[in-house]
């Protein structure tokens, strides 16, 4: 019976004795010997760990250890085994070989002087006492020394199985309110009903937990929303919260997609970035409300008011990237997640030739493909290359030539948001492509082969693998990050500043755009050798040279930085610069700076006036400042939203001007910078 | 020695025991046994006989199986009224016919034995099994601790009148097969009781210890469980140190204060139950203890009020890096000094108050103080040496248990190296070693009056002893196995000790003699915790399992849910008595609710309370960390101390 067997342990092998045997030199050992001393090998054996069972069990363990085996010993009167000092299980090792199966440990023959030589090891930490608060009246607190309130198999069993949460009456085991009072008489009255309602209600506390973060995240407060987003990283004790916030988000992304609002896209973004951060919660139940939003915001025909001046490709990139980490972590077989998410890219990226090839649909869908606004082809492309280079090879590859068209077609077009668009469509499509283009052919790069195979793209293509093939050690780093590089090269026009245009500048635009725009002040001398004045974003993570940007003329600043990197703009709409994943999971920061659209030009120009004397202008960097109850706008569904939100806009822009004039006056033109980077970032 | 050798030198034996040399000679030759064979002739006497006088019926091993069997069929079949009873028979007859046929070497008989009837016994009793089991030769009888548990003591069986004349019945028709009859001649105790047979729920509510339950007359003795009168303790004024209060109440008429203590006092009246004051002796109070009990009494006229709407609150000391070393904690009366054992045979005491650890001047600079002055305590102690951690070294293997006395100026600590040592908390030296035990001690506990204190080990002692002796002032033997924990009644007459053979014990300090014996744990019981008011007891195993005795009558109380699934190694009463808390290795804190648990209003289980009572008695649970729970205290103000080692799970 092998159950009895298991129950009531088993014994030593002969064959083990006699390998035994052997080793100790002993040749031949008879059979009848061997039994007698398997049977009181096993006996004894059996006796020591029962008795060093003892010693562990008043060691307050649960794990047997040597030294419990050693105490045994010595409460038989026998030696210790001393040399033998394993923190962990020894694992067995299994060999067979000549018929025989053997079992033994694996020991390595250690060269004592190279012990001798070795630097000591480090010496143990000194124990410590650490004291916090398991339970205040009955109730335990949500805070990193204590366990988080719903385990995340817990949050996962409910997720599978919801079921499960009403059948059990009371749930003593997670640290909720004590069961008392009206909460029993509630329980009991509870049970008249036919139904049972999981009700899902927060607690005071939680509720202005809910009001401060979503308030932080959305807010004009750069150090309250990075308090905001580490507490969403962090805190164990969310998952009560959790679908409120995913509705905030979904719904948000929502709105702002209407309205155009990339800073507060790029929010919304950032929370369920630190969400899918927490260590502590299960998202899986909330990604049919996550996955819309972060592809909505990869894909979006138009995410920003100005195409042609914001940046709303960082967003995408961003997005994109958050897409491939839900992928990765959430994707199963049953919810088949990747696939889906590719095939949504794909379907984006479908050509008229490659349409037919499939089910064969109308006329009507490949004009609408034709359509396609190049932004959304852009972050589909973007989406895809993150999913990794084989998703690259088989769904970006076989459409070069027709993107390669479309990028021709928008270049040589008249309208400058798509021919900013096409450039950046480009310069992401090189980029992807080249690395796979790399492994997939032979180093002879012709650029007539190039040319035949991808069409349009293929001599520019050509280049960007040749120059890959050049520098083989940074081909791979680039490919995890999605951020990187500055797009200003890639941008139509970049008239070079100089003083005497400035002016013009400056003037045009705030006639046109109705932007505060002023012209970028020292030239173009990059990495001054004196510490540098503070009138620069300056963000700080990863081990990449100092780089330093200085852009003119147009949009967008997208600066993927990781030393202290200075970003000099001039006539900037965005600056978004980013930091790759540090190596030590460090948290991401991720800078916007944009300019709200003015109202008061008048002003401005004022300000400008009244320092003649300065022969440099700085541009003045806005964030998106939106009042705080535009957040509670989003949560309620108002339909009144837009009303709300610019009308607030104007009052809150009004107080920053005044506040610039103050400055001005006050301060030279690099403190004045200064002080506006602080207010506003 | 061949199968067929035994009987036949027990016959030589016999032979020669009776100087029948011819005959001898005849059979030796017959059966061509060598000299040295009859040279070797030493069974004991028991086997011998049991040898001869079985020879015939028992060592045929097919009839085991066949009675064993046959019993089964008749518990089974007889009515409900005695099945339950007559059920606890077959645990002891199923052990016994195993032994016994190792002993007649019908080893392959024994093990397919095991197997076939083994997985029927007790869940309770298959850990005994399993040690059991490595039983396989009648040599290894005598060495095995537990065989010989059985083999050499009684197992107590209890009856009802009818059950018993049942079974009489039975085994007198089974005439040709004696072997259960000589079992239970041999090795069970049948005690009859005059009422009617107990349920299933009552034979398994004292069902567990290793030799069944206990005879009704070793828990007739009565037991004085009521608290001692307290002293009367002259209340100082509020001294300086408690500032707090003072802030917080400073225009408060002092003499208001006064009364309220005075009505605290009161209280302690004369409990019927209580042992005169006198009974054992007791030290007096010094004046700095009297000073310390004020505080106390202080502090307890602050303390919160407990109940299943007010729980307390936790608050847990995590010793970070400490990995399965640390191994015992306790935390002193007053709750402001943690003592830690480790398994690295060290001993560290933390401050928990801002107030620093301090040591005492060396013997001459000790000399220059003015004996009489009024902070003659506070002169002597060094003004530099400061610490918020100190160490005591001295013991040379892990320290099982380590234990402040009342009055916080001594610490009292036991390890694996038989020792038991007792520490100054002001030389921060180690004082007296106690020798005594002979094998690891497991535990040791003061005297909540100090002075004396109790330990117990692997030895299956439990020793009593005073600080001025060396040697144990009483010993305690009547443990079949480990004496795992120990601890004092509150009013210093009994002490209590829990075992590896599953049975909670009670003995009178006075008389040494063992005064209760309760059984029904199920497994190990590595904790126990008195009650405020003396009179119940807790006790916690290494199953998970929790029970709660009656000290007047010996029985159990309650048996709590199995809400833990790892030993139970820390137990702790509130301080008003209504909440016990219970920590365990699985990383949980349990809150029950005690005045539930002692309720002795009858029980309506009628069917308006479908929820049976056991349900009610756990109020809370919190779960921490990854960290086991070692040690529990509550303040003297209700606040619940936990201490615990943080494991990674690396």
């Amino acid at each position: 019976m092998g159950d009895s067997e298991l129950a009531y342990g088993s014994s030593l092998t002969l064959d083990s004795m006699k390998v035994i045997a052997e080793s100790v030199g002993i040749a031949t050992l008879g059979d009848d010997a061997a039994k007698e001393l398997a049977d009181d090998v096993t006996y004894r054996l059996k006796v020591i760990v029962q008795d060093a069972m003892k010693f562990m069990h008043h060691s307050k363990r649960q794990k047997l250890s040597i030294t419990d085996i050693d105490h045994a010993l010595k409460i038989k009167n026998n030696e210790c085994q001393y040399g033998f000092i394993q923190p962990d299980s020894l694992p067995f090792r299994f060999a067979s070989g000549g018929g025989r199966e053997l079992h033994f440990i694996e020991e390595k023959e250690i060269d004592l002087s190279e012990i001798l030589s070795a630097p000591p090891p480090k010496v143990p930490l000194d124990v410590s006492v650490r004291a916090h608060w398991l339970s205040v009246d009955g109730v335990q607190p949500t805070v990193p020394e204590n366990p988080p309130p719903l385990s995340k198999e817990a949050q996962k069993l409910e997720s599978v199985d919801p079921i499960s949460k009403l059948s059990k009456p009371s749930n003593k085991d997670s640290a909720g309110k004590p069961i008392c009072g009206k909460a029993a008489r509630l329980k009991a009255s509870e049970s008249v009903h036919v139904k049972q309602l999981a009700t899902h209600e927060l607690s005071v506390e939680q509720q202005l937990y809910y009001k401060e973060i979503t308030e932080a995240c959305v807010g004009s407060d750069e150090t309250r929303r990075a308090e905001a987003l580490q507490s969403l990283a962090c805190d164990p004790g969310l998952h009560e919260m959790l679908p409120r916030m995913c509705t905030f988000i979904s719904e948000g992304v929502k709105v702002n997609v209407v309205q155009n609002n990339l800073a507060l896209l790029i929010y919304l973004m950032r929370m369920v970035k630190a969400l899918l951060d927490n260590q502590s919660l299960y998202l899986e139940k909330y990604l049919h409300e996550l996955i819309p939003s972060v592809s909505t915001c990869i894909v979006s025909r138009q995410l920003c008011l100005r195409p042609e001046m914001d940046n709303h490709w960082a967003l995408r990139d961003f997005a994109a990237r958050l897409m491939a980490q839900i992928c990765k972590t959430f994707n199963t077989s049953t919810n088949n997640l990747q696939t889906r998410v590719t095939r949504l890219f794909a379907k984006a990226l479908q050509c008229p030739s490659q349409t037919n090839n499939e089910t064969g649909p109308s006329m009507a869908s490949m004009k609408e493909s034709e359509k396609t606004p190049l932004a959304s082809l852009y972050g589909a492309v973007q989406g895809l290359a993150e999913l990794g280079p084989e998703v690259v090879k088989v769904f970006i590859l076989p459409r070069v030539r027709w993107l390669g068209e479309r990028v021709e077609g928008a270049l040589s077009g008249i309208g400058g948001a798509d021919r900013l668009a096409a450039g950046n469509l480009k310069h992401q499509l090189l980029k992807v492509l080249a690395p796979v283009v790399r492994q997939l052919r032979q180093p002879p790069d012709q650029p007539e082969d190039y040319k035949r195979d991808f069409g349009y793209l293929g001599p520019s293509l050509q280049q960007a693998v040749s120059k890959i093939r050049s520098s083989p050690s940074c081909s791979t780093a680039g490919g995890a990050v999605a951020v990187v590089t500055c797009t200003p090269p890639l941008l139509p026009t970049a008239p070079s500043p100089s003083p005497s245009n400035i002016s013009h500048t400056t003037k045009t635009e705030t006639v046109t755009t109705r932007n505060l725009v002023i012209a970028s002040s020292t030239p173009q001398s990059p990495a001054p050798s004196t510490p540098p004045p503070q009138k620069f974003v300056i963000v700080a993570s990863q081990q990449k040279p100092t780089q330093i940007q200085s852009s003119s003329g147009t949009g967008h600043i997208v600066v993927h930085s990781s030393q202290p990197t200075i970003v000099r703009s001039q006539n900037v709409q965005s600056v978004v610069v980013t930091s790759g994943p540090a190596p030590g999971g460090a948290a991401q920061k991720l800078m916007v700076v944009g300019v709200q659209p003015q109202h008061n030009q008048g002003q401005v120009s004022q300000v400008c006036d009244t320092h003649p004397h300065y022969t440099h202008k700085h541009i003045t960097t806005h964030t998106y400042t939106y009042p705080k109850n535009h957040t509670h706008i989003c949560l309620k569904h108002t339909h009144t939203h837009t009303h709300t939100t610019q009308a607030t806009q104007h009052t809150h822009h009004n107080t920053h001007t005044t506040q610039h004039t103050h400055t001005h006056t006050h301060h030279t033109t690099h403190t004045h910078t200064q002080h506006t980077t602080h207010t506003h970032t | 020695m061949s199968e067929k050798s035994t009987p036949l030198l027990a016959v030589l034996q016999l032979l020669r025991k009776y100087n029948l040399k011819s005959t001898e000679d005849i059979l030796r030759k017959e059966a061509s046994l060598g000299d040295v064979e009859c040279e070797s002739l030493d069974l004991p006497e028991v086997e011998l006989a049991s040898i001869l006088t079985a020879h015939h019926t028992e060592s045929d091993p097919f009839t085991y199986e066949l009675a064993y069997d046959g019993l089964k069929k008749f518990i089974e079949n007889s009515l409900d009224l005695y099945k339950y009873e007559l059920s606890t028979l077959l645990y002891p007859v199923f052990v016994h016919m195993y032994l016994l046929l190792i002993l007649y070497d019908h080893v392959e008989h024994a093990v397919s034995f095991l197997e076939k009837f083994g997985i029927e016994q007790e869940d309770y009793y298959q850990e005994d099994l399993k040690k059991l089991s490595i039983v396989k030769h009648k040599d290894q009888i005598k060495g095995n601790e537990l065989a010989e548990i059985y083999s050499t003591n009684k197992f107590t069986v209890q009856l009802s009148r009818d059950a018993s004349s049942q079974l009489k019945r039975y085994l007198h028709e089974q005439k040709n097969s004696s072997v259960i009859i000589n079992i239970i001649n041999n090795h069970i105790q049948i005690e009859v009781h005059d009422g009617p047979g107990r349920t299933q729920a009552q034979v398994r509510a004292t069902a567990g210890g290793v030799l069944g339950e206990p005879m009704k007359s070793e828990n007739r003795t009565k037991v004085y469980y009521g608290l001692l009168k307290e002293p009367d303790i002259q209340v100082l004024p509020a001294p300086v140190e408690d500032e707090e209060e003072v802030e917080e109440t400073p225009d408060k008429p002092k003499k208001k204060k006064a009364k309220k203590d005075n009505l605290f006092m009161k209280k302690p009246k004369s409990d019927p139950n209580a042992p005169p004051n006198d009974r054992i002796p007791l030290p007096d109070l010094k004046e700095i203890d009297k000073v310390e009990k004020g505080k106390a009494l202080r502090e307890a006229s602050k303390r919160v009020q407990l109940g299943p709407d007010s729980l307390p609150s936790i608050c847990f000391y995590t010793l970070l890096n400490s990995g399965h070393t640390a191994i015992s904690c306790d935390i002193c009366d007053d709750s402001t000094l943690l003592a830690v054992g480790f398994n690295n045979s060290n001993i560290k005491v933390w401050t928990l108050t801002p107030i620093k650890l301090r040591g005492m001047k060396s013997a001459e600079k000790l000399q220059d103080i003015d004996r009489e002055a009024g902070d003659v305590l506070v002169r002597m102690m060094e003004e530099k040496d400061r610490d918020t951690c100190r160490n005591l070294f001295g013991h040379s293997g892990p320290v099982y248990k380590v234990a402040f006395d009342p009055f916080k100026t001594m610490l009292l600590s036991c390890s694996e190296d038989t020792t038991v040592r007792l520490w100054s908390l002001q030389c921060w030296t180690c004082l007296v070693v106690y020798r005594g035990h002979v094998w690891p001690v497991w535990d040791v506990r003061w005297s909540p009056h100090g002075h004396y204190f109790a330990s117990s080990g692997h030895d299956r002692t439990a020793r009593l002893w005073a600080t001025d002796h060396h040697l144990p002032l009483r010993i305690f033997i009547g443990h079949y196995s480990d004496v795992d924990c120990i601890q004092f009644h509150p009013n210093s007459n009994y002490i209590a000790t829990g075992s590896s053979d599953r049975t909670v014990r009670l003995w009178d300090c006075l008389t040494g003699s063992q005064v209760r014996i309760m059984t029904g744990h199920k497994s190990t019981i590595f904790t126990l915790a008195f009650s405020v008011c003396g009179r119940w007891i807790a006790s916690g195993g290494s199953g998970g399992d929790m029970m709660v005795w009656d000290l007047s009558t010996g029985g159990p109380a309650a048996s709590l849910p199995p809400a833990h699934t790892a030993p139970i190694h820390a137990l702790a009463f509130s301080r008003d008595g209504t909440v016990l808390s219970s920590g365990s290795l699985d990383c949980t804190i349990k809150l029950w609710d005690f005045t539930a648990i002692t309720d002795e209003s009858p029980i309506e289980e009628t069917l308006n309370n479908p929820i049976p009572k056991e349900d009610k008695y756990l109020l809370q649970s919190f779960a921490t960390k990854s960290s086991p729970v070692k040690g529990l205290h509550f303040t003297r103000r209700n606040l619940l101390l936990a201490v615990g080692t943080y494991e990674s799970s690396a």
